[in-house]
């Protein structure tokens, strides 16, 4: 509580009581009383309205600081007014009121959004699940009739299933804790994976895979796995140069299995290197080669990579970039 | 002998694509066109495996399961668009044999198909492909020719089973490429004329030549 405004506040009752002392005094004096009475009368008068307004000062100091520390304490201090008990003054309750008016009136609005907004998303991951029908469909129809022409489409089908799988996790990638299931993975049966989902991508472009292929097993989701591999590949590919080749190998450190994806493209400038995995971070390259560049596959590689618990980083050294998955191998986990 | 496979699911145009990708696999296809599923219609065309979609008209793919496993052990694949872990869990507990969510990947759906036909119905003969006298032998990774052998590498052996399967038909570069992607051999084009310049040296080894023939700017034929 701002202590010089409060005095300023109070200054017109002190005035007032200062003319009412005048008034009194010029009263007692005209009536014949002595000044000593007259000044015993004013001082005693003083001395009950300093210690008045010096009490009531105080309790009101403290009382305010303890709603403060109230509120400090408070994780959701919308619901202070809940939490902060009857006020006895008559405009303090007036003000509470309108504070639980407002608080009120505010989580209407906030449950109305929020609402909405799983509804939003539900509705993303139902039409998600819906346009994987027709795409599966197009899909065999390519299948079916291979043609050069089929195998442009299944390219490009490719590419339409990658986006609504990007939609769809984005949209999954607040509570994963709903979607994800972690077992004993072979990494690279992931990798296999998320080579054949984007066979036309890297045959088209004639990327060349280097596979050292090892038995390392991780503990983690599969799914988001591959997810988080594809987004890596597409971005090779991306950013690519001539005769471009793809290697998958796997580092041990320690208790951590690393899972190494380096290609031989443009690599990464240095200064872009700390910003990549920020969420709508195009950096030079993005600008320079392809203006089609969002900035949201590495956001969401990142994001879904803290919430699995796995350490992602990546190196470029000039020409070339590596992006390595980091897994911490738990005692723990593998003796259950 | 040919596998009975029966598709249950309710987009027409995924049912006869379904099957005309199964039917040129080598297997026999049937669909399941009315919903709810008629148990006596899947008891009758006794399948060797089921493809199950989750979300059916009427009754859903896990019931349909459990009806299913009530009188027949065949393998069952769920194809599904909802790729939830409770949706996997579920279709494991009820019997399921295998999950795979769409868009599948045809080569991988295939793959599982024979994988799981191989595991519930072991073959009692050796795989054997032969062509003008050329037997090649799938489980122990040789060609033969008139009594005399040579080993294959795995790359030589996939090369040569595509070739062998397509007799007499021309196969270009890029399918072949595509199968071996597809078997998990991500070999390139020069890669590709490496090998097929190996398996001709150990034709010829083994008393083949011109086995292989080049289709000028088309591909290889048999």
């Amino acid at each position: 509580m701002n202590s010089k405004l409060y005095w300023k506040q109070k200054l017109p009752v002190m005035l007032l009581n200062c003319f009412c002392m005048i008034g009194l005094a010029v009263f007692l004096r005209v009536t014949a009383n002595s000044f000593d009475s007259i000044f015993l009368i004013l001082l005693i008068w003083i001395v009950i309205l300093a210690v008045h307004l010096v009490i009531s000062y105080h309790n009101r100091k403290v009382q305010m600081e303890k709603l403060l520390d109230l509120a400090e304490q408070l994780e959701e201090r919308y619901l202070l007014s809940e939490v902060m008990g009857k006020p006895e003054r008559a405009d303090d309750r007036v003000y509470c009121q309108l504070l639980r008016m407002a608080g009120k009136s505010m989580l209407e609005q906030v449950n109305e959004v929020r609402r909405e907004r799983t509804e939003y998303k539900e509705y993303v991951e139902q039409w998600v699940h819906e346009i994987k029908m027709p795409i599966t469909a197009m899909k065999l129809l390519c299948e079916n009739n291979r043609s050069q022409v089929t195998k442009e489409l299944l390219t490009q089908l490719e590419k339409v299933n990658r986006y609504t799988e990007q939609a769809l996790y984005y949209a999954r990638s607040e509570h994963t804790e709903k979607d994800y299931s972690v077992r004993e993975i072979r990494l690279f049966d992931v990798v296999h994976q998320s080579i054949a989902e984007n066979k036309y991508l890297l045959l088209q472009n004639g990327v060349g895979i280097d596979l050292q292929e090892t038995d390392d097993t991780v503990y983690s989701d599969e799914k988001w796995l591959c997810f988080i591999l594809n987004q890596m590949i597409v971005n090779s590919v991306k950013y690519r140069t001539e005769r471009p080749v793809l290697q998958f190998y796997i580092e041990r450190q320690g208790n951590q299995v690393i899972l190494c994806v380096e290609d031989n493209g443009i690599g990464i400038d240095a200064g872009d290197l700390q910003r990549i995995f920020e969420k709508g971070f195009t950096g030079q390259n993005g600008r320079k080669v392809l203006q089609n560049s969002t900035g949201i596959g590495l956001y969401l590689c990142r994001r879904l990579c803290n919430k699995l618990g796995i350490g992602i980083c990546a190196d470029s050294k000039g020409s070339g970039t590596t992006l390595r998955l980091i897994f911490h191998i738990n005692d723990f986990i593998e003796r259950v | 002998m040919k596998h009975r496979i029966l598709i249950v699911e309710d987009d027409v145009v995924i049912q006869t694509q379904l099957r005309n990708l199964l039917a040129g696999n080598g297997y026999e296809a049937e669909i399941i066109n009315d919903f709810p599923v008629d148990m006596e219609q899947v008891r009758s065309f006794q399948p060797h495996l089921i493809l199950l979609d989750i979300k059916l008209p009427g009754s859903d793919g896990f019931s349909v399961c459990s009806q299913i496993r009530a009188f027949s052990n065949a393998p069952i694949i769920f194809v599904t668009s909802c790729s939830t872990d409770m949706d996997e869990l579920n279709s494991i507990m009820l019997g399921g044999d295998a999950f795979i969510t769409k868009p599948y990947n045809t080569a991988i759906l295939l793959a599982k198909i024979a994988s799981l036909l191989k595991r519930a119905y072991p073959a009692t003969e050796q795989e054997v492909l032969s062509c003008n006298g050329v037997v090649l032998h799938l489980e122990s990774s040789t060609i033969e020719y008139a009594g005399r052998q040579t080993d294959l590498t795995k790359n030589e052996l996939k090369i040569l089973y595509y070739l062998f399967k397509h007799a007499g038909i021309i196969c270009t570069r890029a399918d072949l490429v595509e199968y071996l992607w597809d078997n998990q051999l991500y070999v390139d084009d020069n890669a590709l004329s490496v090998n097929i310049n190996r398996i001709r040296d150990k034709l010829s080894a083994i008393g083949v030549t011109d086995f292989i023939k080049t289709k000028h700017r088309q591909g290889y034929i048999l």
